[in-house]
């Protein structure tokens, strides 16, 4: 089953990820980060296993400008 | 001279290392980023809102003010970050915080924080300095006014009695030295249209500091122009035309380079604040201009150029992607203690070799910067002229080292 994972601590909060792909991302009001819709924190890295996994993800790990996330 | 008044060095701490580096060479004030929203938010050093407390105590310990950096773009979703950040710096005395976005000027101002206005809001006339005034007691003017400008814009405060939130008159700063945007003061979206990766949120790749060909669509046929960085300025750097900048009655001079290491923030704030005094003591002679200018090649540059100070209208380009520095610092290894009577400091090799005739630096979070030649070497307890990887080495050393202190030899680059 293909995985988002987000290195959470990375991220700079610049919403690219919401734009791509809004259902899988929500900016967090608290502290400016993108949350990942349905992902599991596992000590700060995110992930979600999804059947609903749409290859679109292909581009926000690529737009990422830090790198912030990975499709395994 | 046109004015008396102290001018301010204000030089950039984007790590612990660097802060002290920055006290210890004298800078009157230092800025600072702190969680993402800052134009570094790439640097894997930024400070959190946890370590405002000890930068303030630090600094002010030390006499020098520190600013924080706020000054990205902000969207919806930054408002409560940016809240939570101001409030933290109110809370812990930082003594400014450096915006741009109105919505911070606003907040800011609402809970009597001190601000100052970044060069990210472009300011290039009096009626922008009058408006901000309401705001902001300092203002970083558009890195591309000529020096002439900024001269009139301060003649202008003057004449006009604008005055910040403080009762005082606005207090002009100017970007004095380091990395030059391509673009004007810092606008740039071209790293945001190739990787999505925006300037404005301090996330720039620097693609402007590459090489570019030009393609001919008519024939595909690919020219390099000239084996030139277009798109990649020199450095500013004003340190022989400093005494024009304070005749222009600005008060507070920036170092640019949050993203370099403490022997640069320390190497460049050192010959500022020497320059600065040398003027107001009118000492500033051709002989220490080229000293200052020796030593300022030594650290991270492109090249060096005054910028658009003497109204030049094309920048001139960087001949490579990286630094010329004349100087290049490979790391060796770790600090593990330090015995003060006999002045000898003991490190664990890592990686390289250390011989007696070494040139070494020691950059500390805790003590900023040292220098020092190795004249008598001891690996693993006894007198030797050589170390390798893995040695125990002691050397004599005239500051206090600490644990984890790191250790790097200096070498001539090909451009020395």
């Amino acid at each position: 089953m293909p995985k988002v994972i987000q290195y959470r601590n990375k991220c700079i909060g610049c919403g690219i990820c919401y734009e791509l792909q809004p259902r899988l991302w929500r900016m967090s009001r608290k502290d400016g980060k993108a949350n990942l819709v349905g992902g599991v924190n596992h000590k700060g890295v995110y992930i979600l296993s999804s059947k609903t996994y749409q290859p679109f993800s292909d581009a926000v790990e690529q737009s990422c400008p830090v790198n912030a996330i990975k499709i395994a | 001279m046109a004015t008396s008044k102290k001018v301010e060095v204000l030089a950039p701490a984007g790590s612990f290392e660097s802060l002290a580096a920055a006290i210890q060479a004298g800078a009157d004030a230092i800025y600072f980023g702190a969680e993402q929203l800052n134009m570094r938010a790439r640097s894997s050093t930024a400070f959190s809102t946890h370590d405002l407390e000890e930068i303030v105590t630090r600094c002010h310990a030390a006499g020098v003010k520190a600013y924080i950096t706020l000054n990205t773009i902000l969207y919806d979703h930054d408002m409560q970050l940016m809240r939570k950040i101001m409030d933290a710096a109110r809370k812990q005395g930082v003594d400014a915080a450096i915006v741009s976005d109105h919505a911070a000027l606003n907040y800011g101002k609402s809970i009597g924080m001190p601000l100052h206005i970044s060069t990210q809001a472009n300011i290039s006339n009096i009626e922008a300095v009058e408006f901000f005034a309401a705001y902001a007691d300092v203002m970083v003017l558009a890195r591309e006014l000529s020096v002439k400008q900024v001269a009139k814009i301060t003649r202008q405060i003057k004449r006009k009695r604008i005055t910040g939130p403080s009762g005082n008159l606005v207090r002009i700063e100017v970007f004095a030295h380091g990395a030059l945007c391509m673009a004007i003061s810092g606008k740039c979206y071209l790293s945001l249209h190739s990787h999505y990766a925006s300037a404005n949120r301090g996330a720039c790749v620097q693609n402007c500091r590459r090489q570019y060909l030009v393609t001919d669509k008519e024939d595909g046929h690919e020219y390099e122009i000239d084996n030139e960085y277009i798109m990649s300025a020199k450095d500013l750097c004003t340190i022989d035309m400093l005494d024009e900048i304070i005749q222009a009655d600005v008060s507070v001079l920036k170092i640019e380079g949050r993203g370099r290491a403490a022997d640069y923030v320390y190497t460049v704030t050192k010959c500022y604040r020497e320059a600065v005094q040398a003027i107001f003591s009118k000492q500033f002679t051709p002989e220490k201009i080229t000293t200052w200018k020796q030593q300022l090649a030594t650290v991270y540059n492109r090249g060096f150029w005054e910028g658009y100070y003497l109204g030049r209208k094309l920048g001139e380009w960087s001949t490579t992607s990286g630094s010329v520095a004349t100087d290049r610092k490979v790391y060796l290894g770790q600090g593990n203690r330090y015995f003060p009577k006999i002045n000898i400091a003991e490190f664990q090799l890592e990686t390289g070799k250390l011989n007696v005739g070494d040139k070494i630096m020691i950059i500390s979070k805790h003590q900023g910067i040292q220098t020092e030649t190795i004249h008598e070497l001891r690996v693993n307890g006894h007198t030797a002229k050589e170390s390798v990887k893995g040695d125990a080495v002691s050397f004599y050393c005239t500051n206090k080292i600490s644990k984890g202190d790191k250790l790097y030899k200096i070498i001539e680059t090909e451009y020395a």
